[in-house]
């Protein structure tokens, strides 16, 4: 196991060094620049030459990229290129911002979705399957960012029962139950869209599993339902809904690009929008690392997770391979 | 609805109330400015600074003027004066030979922490924004300084290069501390921790600055020390908003009371609601369409707007009103030169108006030579008579504009192919270095009607944006002539020539000029000479310090 794991973080640092090569490419290779997303009728073309020496943008790409890399070594993630400010000062409070947000969705999101999946498998074209079929249906065709805008047009315009958009109210900056009032709309949201593909994989999973040979051979024996269920075929039902968990884990951190922009939610979803179209390249390239790195740890979490519920999965030196 | 509308500024309300004996239910005149209460701004941006001389978006510049007080202000005409929160004390003199502004400040403004603001801070601010190498966003407002010296204790003088009337609109400016960038280079000002860190920014204005939650807010609350005239609303808060249309919800809800501007699409649910108003004035910004006539844009280096009454015909053709009635719903107007219609250096009376017709413009094209081919594109010289229509992606407005003109001009027999583009690919692709054969954009205006740099030959691209390389010998005389010469009227005279001359020649077909809707809560009051006027730029809340609010 911990030569697994060793092998995987070496492995990991290439890949990150790897992604942040192609990504600080990319975003150069964008047109446009931090100083020329307005035009202006007197700006000549020598002033724009200055301001980019003075951002130090006029620097050969591999330089620049240098000086990013061994910056990003130390733990500094630079500054923008406006007005010079430390970039850590708008990823770490969005960051947060989106944690706070994305968490809870995710996790009220597993806690209704699994149980209500299994529910369902057990009880396949009820009342309560049927119900899960429709919600999933509309959560996977409805585009978030309308569903979002009904929200609000009745929860908040319409009954006036809760906030519209933001974190607080102004008068309530900081208060836990302010904060929890104005969560209730966008986590509605993104539980309900996310909800619909959940609890159709819980479903689906424990469908197939129910459907072998050993649990008709369990039943066979006279093990009570309950048990047939939770013992049995749980365990295995599990393994594919911890494979999708742990590839959905940077999605809390990533944020929420659509929902946060209209329920105004300052978390990371909106900074990278922001921040791409000012070319804020520093404050791109430090969320796309941020996010780079969950995509790795929550790979490495669906694999150790893969193994603690197989039995059969064994995590070697060699790569996760099975019996 | 209405009582829950400011649910979220009860605590400010408490604040309002008069503490001492006030009678229980007094009789107030709703036309009587009252002291006190929040005013909640809503901003479609984050700010950037308000380090003055780095300031390069509307957001930042606008909160900035409710914290930096500027040397000379403008009235609702956009011209400059001396206003009761001005750092002049009285109006400034120029010299004889019209290149020394003379500019006497008052002895009682105040930096934040107490300190006064003096002639040296003055100097700072208009050395630092003329000098090249600071890399200022407005330095060519600036550009033209030839030297900033203080005499004695409160006088400035500022000699220029050359005699340029434009100037006059650069002693607005921001004041900055000179203090706060003691001992820095050039090339670092624009990276100060002045202007983007609350408690190391020196403010001088009716408001503090209070706090920047990035993404958020910025509050401002009233400078109890202020040394102008003092605002009645005690605390302003501007809270940034991803979108513009939770924006306008937010404005429906009551979270805020002004927006600068909103969406045509959204005025139905806005005058839905009763207590939101709204008001409407011609923005400083128009649209057009820039013909190249560079030779390099053109297969076999022939170029079909050589001819003037080619591009008459043009302007004829387009049926612009239908543009403004269709595309903005009215709310907008007609543009037929490069000045905005009823500002001063507008002659309406030479202006041509470019009425739509059809039998016209076919009539000016068979003057020119064009005649029908066998498919109904017109030809001439044996060239076929279509060009390409660059606009930028995702701008609905221009993009039903260039759908526009393609059908208008099919019916003329010149096809126009569009071609719409990323914005930021455009600028520095297509624009900057002039490689377009026809292009639809806009331009915002500035307080001077100066735009020698975008119609003179001087400024052929790279160097300037005259970007299709019009060149006329007696217009670009004419532009510069404009700001060589001061006297108002005489300007005016000088730009009715410029008017005149496109009527005939014209570079560009000007479209038209859209109207900014500013929407607000009736809870903000204003008298009628304070309103905010949007055809000046920042315009919004240049008179903010009589605004008051109800509740």
């Amino acid at each position: 196991m911990s030569e697994y794991l060793i092998r995987r973080l070496l492995q990991s640092i290439l890949v990150l060094f790897l992604i942040s090569l192609v990504s600080f490419g990319l975003i150069h290779a964008a047109p446009g620049g931090p100083t020329t997303m307005l035009i202006k009728p007197n700006q000549s073309p020598e002033i724009v030459k200055i301001q980019l020496h003075n951002m130090g943008l006029d620097r050969p790409l591999h330089i620049q990229y240098w000086s990013w890399l061994t910056r990003m070594l130390k733990g500094d993630f630079g500054t923008t290129f406006k007005a010079g400010r430390p970039v850590g000062d708008f990823v770490w409070p969005a960051l947060k911002n989106s944690l706070i947000l994305m968490t809870t969705a995710w996790v009220l999101q597993m806690l209704i979705a699994i149980p209500w999946g299994i529910y369902n498998s057990t009880r396949q074209y009820g009342f309560s399957d049927n119900t899960a079929a429709v919600i999933g249906y509309a959560g996977m065709a409805m585009p978030t960012f309308w569903f979002a805008i009904l929200m609000q047009e009745l929860f908040s315009l319409k009954l006036n029962w809760l906030p519209l958009s933001n974190m607080y109210s102004m008068n309530k900056i900081g208060q836990f139950s302010d904060l929890v009032l104005h969560m209730i709309l966008p986590v509605s949201v993104l539980v309900i869209i996310g909800l619909a593909s959940y609890t159709r994989y819980a479903r689906a999973s424990m469908l197939e599993v129910l459907g072998q040979d050993y649990v008709r051979t369990a039943r066979a024996k006279g093990v009570s339902e309950g048990k047939v269920v939770f013992k049995h075929a749980l365990r295995n039902a599990l393994i594919p809904i911890v494979t999708i968990l742990g590839l959905d884990l940077p999605g809390v951190v990533a944020g929420a690009a659509l929902t946060e922009t209209v329920f105004n939610w300052p978390g990371m979803g909106r900074l990278f929008v922001d921040m791409a179209f000012a070319r804020e390249y520093t404050v791109i390239m430090a969320v796309v690392m941020i996010v780079a790195v969950v995509v790795i740890i929550g790979n490495l979490i669906a694999d150790i997770l893969y193994a603690l519920v197989d039995p059969r999965v064994r995590l070697t030196g060699k790569g996760a391979a099975s019996a | 609805m209405a009582a829950a509308l400011f649910a979220g500024c009860s605590k400010d309300t408490k604040t309002e109330t008069p503490p001492t004996t006030a009678p229980p239910a007094p009789a107030v005149d709703p036309n009587k400015p009252v002291d006190g209460g929040t005013l909640t701004i809503g901003t479609f941006s984050d700010i950037v600074t308000i380090n003055a001389i780095m300031i390069d978006d509307t957001s930042s510049q606008d909160v900035a003027s409710f914290l930096l007080a500027q040397l000379y202000d403008v009235n609702g005409k956009g011209e400059v004066i001396v206003s009761p929160w001005s750092i002049a004390k009285e109006p400034f003199t120029i010299s004889t030979d019209k290149k020394t502004y003379t500019i006497k400040i008052r002895p009682d403004a105040k930096w934040s922490d107490g300190s006064p603001i003096t002639v040296e801070d003055v100097v700072f601010t208009y050395k630092t924004l003329s000098n090249e190498a600071v890399g200022a966003p407005s330095y060519s407002a600036y550009a033209q300084i030839a030297d900033v010296k203080s005499q004695g204790t409160d006088i400035v003088v500022i000699t220029l290069k050359d005699v340029d009337s434009r100037f006059e609109t650069s002693l607005t400016a921001n004041i900055v501390p000179a203090k706060a960038f003691k001992d820095m280079k050039p090339e670092d000002i624009g990276k100060a921790k002045y202007g983007t860190d609350p408690k190391e920014t020196l403010t001088s204005g009716p408001y503090l600055w209070k706090e920047w939650v990035e993404k958020q807010y910025i509050t401002l609350e009233k400078n109890p020390n202020y040394w102008g005239q003092k605002p009645h609303i005690d605390k302003v808060i501007f809270k940034v908003y991803a979108d513009q249309n939770t924006e306008v919800q937010a404005l429906i809800k009551g979270e805020i009371d002004f927006l600068e501007t909103v969406p045509v699409a959204t005025l139905d649910a806005l005058k839905a609601s009763p207590a939101i108003k709204l008001f409407e004035g011609a923005g400083p910004v128009y649209d057009y369409v820039a013909f190249n006539f560079n030779a390099d844009n053109w297969p076999g280096k022939w170029v079909p707007f050589a001819g003037a009454k080619t591009r008459q015909a043009i302007s004829h053709a387009i049926n612009r009103q239908g543009m403004v009635d269709s595309v903005l719903k009215g709310h907008g107007s007609l543009l037929n030169g490069p000045f905005l219609p009823g500002a001063w250096p507008d002659s309406p009376e030479v202006t041509a108006k470019w009425e739509f017709d059809v039998n016209k413009a076919k009539q000016l094209l068979a003057e020119d030579g064009w005649k029908a081919g066998s498919d109904g594109i017109l030809v001439k010289d044996g060239h076929k008579f279509e060009f390409e229509l660059m606009t930028n992606a995702g701008n609905k407005r221009r993009e039903s504009y260039a759908a526009i003109i393609q059908q208008n001009l099919a019916d003329v027999g010149i096809k126009v192919n569009i071609k719409t583009l990323d914005f930021s690919a455009m600028i520095p692709d297509h624009f900057a270095p002039g490689k377009f054969q026809a292009l639809l954009l806009g331009w915002q205006l500035g307080l001077d009607p100066d735009a020698e740099s975008i119609f003179s030959s001087l400024f052929f691209p790279p160097a300037g944006q005259n970007a299709g390389f019009y060149k006329n010998e007696k217009t670009d005389k004419l532009w510069a002539d404009g700001y060589r010469v001061s006297e108002k009227a005489q300007r005016k005279e000088v730009y009715k020539g410029i008017l005149q001359e496109y009527a005939q020649d014209p570079p560009y077909v000007f479209l038209a000029t859209q109207n900014i809707i500013t929407a607000y809560n009736e809870r903000v009051k204003w008298a009628k000479e304070d309103q905010p006027v949007q055809a000046i730029p920042y315009g919004y809340f240049y008179h903010i310090n009589n605004w008051w609010v109800t509740q």
